[in-house]
């Protein structure tokens, strides 16, 4: 579906001194330079893949994005979308991938949703009857109904990212860019948002390439991940050898009836994130060392309360983040 | 090809429709948009020129009696409303805020959209300006000549359409510029100006009104507005030719602006 | 004294911020200039091509429309520069909702929404209409009182524009969508850069005192040229207090219309 090989994009960018006669001198005489966002970066994504796109702000995670929807047009290297140049945004190419900004809204912003709609129906030539068939399914799928003839300036953020995914899938496309699909939303609407489009991968087999900032979107839908630090691919692969990027490690919790020692050599080697009163605490450990780390706290603290699960997505990024020593 | 034809013609009728909406969706918005210009012409211009030949009392000036100013300015009235649209205000914006990113992924070019947008808007105006003529009419301040209507519909056509491509053109400019208004504003007051569309060029000094005749700009308001008349003198033919004529230099410069534009797009913050 | 301080300093940030915003975008700093300059002479040239074939019109000749023009033209300078922009940022910002980080700000809002943008480059344009006005009026020759009065008439009718203006702007709240309503302002700054007896009976008693746009420049200049003509000065004055309160009225009474577009 994607094929990028060495693809690189460049930016060129002024600076200005600060204050008022700093722009007065920017007026006159300009300093320029390139911002590389993206350098050399590889990828291969197969059909039906689901793929998250990681990285902090400023990685270079859009810019990617938009050069595979033929936005933009890459600096160098070669780049194959759907057997297609993106950049040459042919009409076969455009007919068949969809992106979902959640920062943007394609609807039109002083008239109802459903008209829309039916200009999306025009734009992408599709059958009546299909398209209400696919409407309606879409429409109670996701519990909008009665919203379809209400101003879509007066919907809240949410309604309105469900009428975003809707005119996005209308013509289903085969490869569709979800552009941090459920930023701002409440942890309801996340979470439908989230199981909603899982449901419709698994149906329609599309390809998904998402980027977010919340783990949670990432952790649902991607089963393969792309990091991304300083426009360069870090790492790329299953979710799974994500997580044990860091050692085979699992996520504890612990907390105590009284305030304990939390300088005990028994914390040190765990990454340990006390709570201030000393009366819980988040560790990290390695599965090696488990047993015995867990058998010597419940002998020497007063436990209250034990938890142990798999490392969070969103400890290992942070925790990659820390250390990009380890990629 | 009939079917994709079919297809085509499906994405222009939708987007003229979805315009139509959009303009509607806020009535009393959309009546001061269009009936700005009659109100111009009722308050301003029909009293400016009553006060001019009343205040002096002169019959003509250089061989308009006040009547004939007065069918003067009505039709240049008529000929805004057909050939004036509002395209390319919002087209900047678009391009600035990255919206184009939505088009650019559509299976509808960017240009059909705002072509059919503005017919969208001049469908409307000609309704209005029908309705301004009839009453103007029934007032018995113009002459209609079935004749004269025919050819003066059809050129403030061309007109309208090479006003459309100039304003897509400017639009388009900010794919470099953060700003163009500025030079839709510049356009549209040099040539009211140069186009006789405030006063008659035959109010202007000699010199001038004939080196304007090299420049586009009395094609775009004094010669319809003439034809409408029935007071036009020169070749039809050559008014015809000439507009066209400007009218494919800018559809050519538009065609490389968005070229290179389209090339340089970096889609501002998506 | 505090609370006048703290708008200057308000406004100083304001101007500090547009000076930086114009000048990062190059030519479009220059091609203002060059489009207020070709506005300002198209509507001179206008003038002075009816006054090849007319000596007279009412009771002014050539020079003293043209004083009357270069006084407009001040006016609009010095509107374009300080206000106009405003109105489009306020239709904008109903429309999208964006009004809500003016009304959560800890200063009058109606100040912040109305003069919070100006355009530099129209301001270096100024020598152009003051230097028109110092010709035309020593073509008529003003005297030294005549000449003091200039810039605060100038002043007085450039309030009283931008009030009879805010006013209207009021209705934004209600329509959302104002394009119209900013076509019509334009209109109504079109209407009075005519002189008021140009107009037909009807025409001036309406644009004389329900939208008092004719006494912008026509009640100044004639108070200038003939300093007993104080009548058209005093409506101005009383109708722009009208204008103020009716504003406030009007501006509660939209707030509680303002519905917040989602964000």
């Amino acid at each position: 579906m994607i094929h990028a090989t060495a693809l690189s994009k460049n930016f060129r960018v002024y600076h200005k001194a600060p204050g008022f006669w700093g722009s007065v001198r920017s007026f006159w005489q300009r300093q320029y330079s390139d911002k590389p966002a993206v350098k050399a970066f590889d990828l291969e994504i197969g059909k039906g893949e689901r793929v998250g796109l990681l990285g902090p702000n400023g990685a270079g995670k859009t810019t990617l994005m938009k050069m595979f929807t033929g936005i933009i047009v890459p600096s160098s290297g070669q780049l194959s979308v759907l057997g297609h140049q993106p950049h040459a945004r042919s009409r076969d190419f455009r007919l068949r991938i969809a992106l979902v900004m959640g920062q943007k809204s394609q609807l039109w912003w002083d008239i109802p949703a459903m008209d829309s709609f039916v200009l999306l129906q025009r734009y992408y030539e599709i059958e009546e009857s299909t398209f209400r068939r696919r409407l309606n399914a879409l429409v109670s799928l996701l519990d909008v109904a009665p919203l379809l003839q209400v101003h879509v300036r007066k919907l809240s953020l949410g309604e309105r990212m469900k009428m975003e995914l809707i005119a996005c899938l209308l013509h289903q496309p085969e490869l569709l860019f979800l552009d941090e699909p459920t930023i701002g939303l409440d942890l309801v609407a996340q979470r439908k948002i989230r199981e909603f489009i899982l449901e419709w991968q698994r149906e329609y087999g599309t390809t998904v390439l998402l980027t977010s900032h919340y783990m949670a979107d990432v952790d649902a839908l991607c089963e393969r991940i792309v990091l991304v630090l300083n426009g360069q691919k870090r790492f790329d692969g299953g979710i799974r050898s994500f997580e044990s990027l860091l050692g085979r490690q699992k996520y504890v919790s612990v907390s105590f009836e009284q305030p304990v020692d939390t300088q005990s050599a028994v914390w040190q080697p765990h990454d340990p994130q006390w709570q201030a009163d000393g009366l819980q605490v988040e560790l990290r450990i390695d599965e090696a060392v488990l047993r015995e780390t867990a058998m010597a706290i419940f002998r020497d603290f007063p436990v209250q309360s034990f938890s142990m699960e798999k490392l969070p997505i969103e400890r290992v990024m942070h925790q990659l983040l820390q250390e990009t020593e380890v990629l | 090809m009939a079917g994709t034809l079919k297809a085509e013609w499906h994405k222009w009728w939708a987007t003229v429709v979805i315009n139509w909406r959009r303009l509607l969706a806020y009535k009393l918005n959309f009546l001061l948009l269009v009936i700005g210009p009659v109100l111009v012409f009722f308050f301003i211009r029909y009293q400016v020129w009553a006060g001019i030949y009343r205040l002096e009392g002169v019959d003509t000036l250089q061989g308009y009696t006040f009547e004939q100013m007065l069918a003067y300015q009505v039709w240049v009235m008529i000929v805004g409303f057909l050939a004036l649209g509002f395209n390319g205000m919002n087209l900047a914006e678009e391009i600035r805020l990255g919206r184009i990113s939505s088009y650019l992924l559509y299976p509808f070019g960017f240009w059909p959209f705002q072509m059919a947008s503005f017919l969208a808007f001049q469908g409307l105006q000609l309704l209005v300006a029908t309705v301004t003529l009839l009453a103007v009419w029934a007032m018995g301040w113009v002459q209609l000549q079935p004749l004269a209507l025919l050819q003066g519909f059809s050129l403030a056509a061309c007109v309208g359409l090479f006003w459309f491509q100039a304003n897509f053109v400017i639009g388009i400019l900010a794919f470099w510029l953060e700003e163009t208004w500025v030079l839709r504003v510049m356009l549209v007051t040099l040539s009211q100006f140069f186009s006789g569309a405030l006063i008659p060029l035959e109010l202007f000094p000699k010199a001038l009104a004939q080196a304007l005749h090299w420049l586009p700009f009395p094609y775009l308001t004094y010669m319809p507005v003439k034809v409408f008349m029935g007071t036009y003198t020169g070749s039809l033919w050559q008014a015809f030719a000439v507009l066209l004529l400007w009218t494919l230099l800018v559809f050519g410069l538009a065609r490389v602006v968005w070229r290179q534009g389209i090339h340089n797009y970096t889609g501002a913050g998506i | 004294m505090p609370l006048l301080r703290r708008y200057a300093l308000i406004y100083r940030e304001y101007v500090n911020n547009c000076v930086a915003e114009a000048l990062s975008y190059r030519l479009h700093f220059v091609l203002l200039i060059v489009m207020d300059l070709l506005f300002y002479l198209s509507l001179l040239g206008g003038v002075d091509f009816l006054f090849q074939h007319l000596d007279q019109i009412g009771p002014w000749n050539r020079q003293a429309f043209l004083f009357f023009m270069a006084f407009m033209i001040a006016v609009e300078h010095l509107h374009m520069t300080f206000v106009s922009e405003n109105f489009w940022a306020f239709s904008h910002d109903i429309r999208t909702g964006k009004l809500d980080f003016i009304l959560l700000k800890p200063a009058a809002a109606l100040f912040i929404v109305f003069f919070r943008a100006m355009r530099p480059a129209t301001l270096l344009l100024g020598l152009f209409p003051w230097g028109l006005l110092g010709w035309y009026g020593s073509q008529l020759g003003l005297l030294w009182w005549q000449w003091l009065l200039l810039p605060p008439l100038v002043l007085l009718g450039l309030a009283l524009l931008t009030s009879v203006e805010i006013l209207i702007s009021m209705s934004m709240f209600w329509l959302v969508e104002s394009m119209g309503i900013n076509f019509l302002r334009m209109q109504l700054q079109q209407l009075s850069r005519w002189p008021d007896f140009i107009y037909g009976y009807f025409a001036q008693k309406f644009f004389g005192l329900a939208v008092p746009v004719l006494l912008v420049g026509s009640a100044p200049v004639r108070f200038v040229l003939n300093p007993h003509d104080t009548s058209g000065l005093l409506w101005l004055l009383g109708l722009m207090g009208l204008s103020w309160l009716l504003t406030a009225f009007f501006w509660r009474r939209g707030l509680r219309a303002y519905e917040s577009a989602s964000s």
